[in-house]
């Protein structure tokens, strides 16, 4: 127990929590006002009439699953495709010295703290017809005729697996470097080869940090706008746009509702597949 | 030490530098071009700088910098005034810890369903869009990061020290002030940097909340992509590019920074 010599009832609760009044009001309020605009219906006047499923249902059609169902595979492969490059990444880094180690975590913070708009640039940079890429492929003689890479997936991938590869690398990396090394002495020692040791020890304690990046890659692609609708041209269409880009406001807050409420049960799915693949690599 | 004197090690080490040479391609290329006499898509033809130059005069672009600044500061400064007070509720004995899961959510719902939210918000409240209505939004992100952060900092403190403080005289006022408080500082100034920067590069918020009439660099950016390439852009990141190296050094001086990843 702490010492303390003010009770709580000395000190107003409001003056005390402001910073949980400010989550309240510009948090909650805000989420709640959109679940209640799209299950309420509205006269023309604008007075509440009553309650309705309507707005919600009008998504359940196949253009609208279609987009919802591209956003979370778009989440999906960018989470995997980041935590492919981002395992051994952060891997090598808890293995490196002192100096090392702080010397890489310094060069990885650097474009992550870089204005994201100016990457997007740098890419059309690389990608455009007469950019970078193009021009250096055909000057080594690999190609004759450029290529489009700008407006295509491939292009929304790579940034999206460029943006988002320090958000999985961090935490993992954390989680590795506090990781007591004589655990796989100890493992070693008694016998188990470098596969198992990894399989069984390493991975399963650095869990944490594997499902903190994945949901901080997974949950903002889902619902990424800026890099689909600048690199990727409109040829795919993903939740994001979607929900921004109706302005009449109901439509888009009932389509935020229903992405949503779909992208916290995937979570929730995601959650239970990681704890199952844990215990499926513990046991094999 | 998770893999010394083990062979697949060259391995490890060429993919690592593989993937930062991923990471700093498009940005050397971009930096190179930025001294580049002629505009994109004529090849290098000599050095000048031209565009640095350009990038002095253009009035509009400053203008949506001392913005963002300006939004940056104010949104750090409120989010960490709010930890500051969170932080002493708790160490009055303040029973808010149960509160704390209210303070994840702000990393939960995605940027752009909190754009609609505080859009829909704001109209019916009718606050006029523009900085203020940005720094209330950017204050929200911030408040999700210094509250979980300042939390588990504030938990990791060593009770025998305030214990000592109350001990030998000092008031619950000023054992927070003169002690919890000063412990606390260089978390203080990393979850500072962190929500800068969070702030100052924010997009999707900027976009939705900013109203028509004001500019943030983010969406100064955003309008130079659109008309196409301009070397000015180089220039500018080539600015921004060391001002966040010169952030990250800072950020890397303090002793706490492993511990707000």
């Amino acid at each position: 127990m702490k010492p303390t010599s003010l009770r709580s009832h000395e000190i107003p609760f409001a003056l005390g929590a402001p910073s949980l009044i400010w989550q309240v009001l510009f948090l909650y309020l805000p989420m709640l006002l959109i679940v209640c605009t799209s299950v309420l219906s509205f006269s023309a006047a604008g007075k509440i009439e009553g309650f309705t499923l309507e707005k919600i249902f009008a998504f359940f059609t196949p253009t609208y699953l279609e987009v919802i169902s591209s956003s979370l595979l778009l989440g999906l492969s960018n989470a995997l495709l980041c935590l492919g490059i981002a395992y051994p990444l952060a891997y090598f880094m808890a293995s490196c010295g002192k100096r090392c180690k702080n010397f890489l975590l310094f060069l990885l913070i650097i474009p992550f703290w870089t204005n994201f708009l100016l990457h997007v640039y740098a890419w059309f940079f690389v990608l455009e017809k007469e950019g970078f890429l193009n021009h250096l492929l055909q000057t080594l003689g690999i190609l004759s005729t450029p290529i489009p890479f700008m407006n295509t997936l491939f292009a929304t991938m790579i940034m999206m697996v460029y943006y988002y590869l320090p958000f999985m690398v961090l935490p993992i990396y954390s989680s590795l470097e506090k990781f007591d090394a004589r655990l796989v002495e100890a493992s070693l020692d008694l016998g188990a080869t470098r596969a198992q040791t990894f399989r069984r020890i390493v991975f399963p304690l650095s869990m944490p940090g594997v499902r903190a990046g994945f949901f901080l890659v997974y949950i903002p692609s889902f619902g990424e706008f800026a890099i689909p609708e600048l690199m990727g041209g409109d040829k795919q269409v993903f939740v994001g746009s979607d929900i921004l880009g109706d302005d009449t406001g109901s439509l888009g807050a009932a389509f935020a509702v229903v992405a949503c409420s779909i992208l916290l049960l995937s979570c929730f799915a995601i959650h239970l597949g990681l704890h199952k693949v844990t215990h499926a690599l513990q046991k094999s | 030490m998770l893999c010394k004197n083990h062979k697949p090690r060259t391995l490890f080490t060429c993919f690592t530098i593989g993937t930062f040479l991923f990471l700093y391609l498009p940005i050397i290329v971009l930096l190179v071009f930025s001294f580049n006499s002629e505009s994109f898509p004529s090849p290098w033809k000599y050095f000048s700088w031209k565009w640095y130059v350009e990038l002095i005069y253009a009035k509009h672009l400053w203008e949506a910098f001392a913005n963002s600044l300006l939004i940056a500061l104010s949104a750090t400064s409120i989010s960490l005034l709010l930890g500051i007070f969170f932080i002493f509720y708790l160490a009055q004995g303040g029973k808010i810890k149960r509160y704390i899961y209210l303070y994840y959510g702000n990393l939960v719902i995605p940027e752009t369903v909190l754009a609609v939210a505080l859009l829909g918000f704001f109209t019916l409240v009718s606050i006029p869009l523009g900085l203020i209505t940005l720094v209330l939004a950017h204050t929200v992100l911030g408040v999700g990061f210094a509250i979980p952060i300042l939390h588990a900092r504030y938990q990791d403190l060593d009770p025998r020290m305030t214990e000592a403080s109350l001990d030998l005289g000092a008031s619950p006022m000023q054992t927070f002030f003169k002690v919890t408080l000063p412990l606390l500082r260089p978390s203080l100034i990393a979850t500072g940097l962190l929500i800068f920067i969070i702030s100052f590069d924010d997009f999707i918020l900027a976009y939705f909340c900013a109203g028509s009439d004001s500019q943030t660099l983010s969406l100064y950016i955003l309008s130079m992509l659109r008309t196409g390439i301009c070397p000015v852009v180089n220039a500018l990141s080539a600015v921004l590019f060391l001002l966040s190296s010169l952030l990250a050094l800072m950020f890397f001086s303090l002793q706490s920074r492993a511990k707000v990843f």
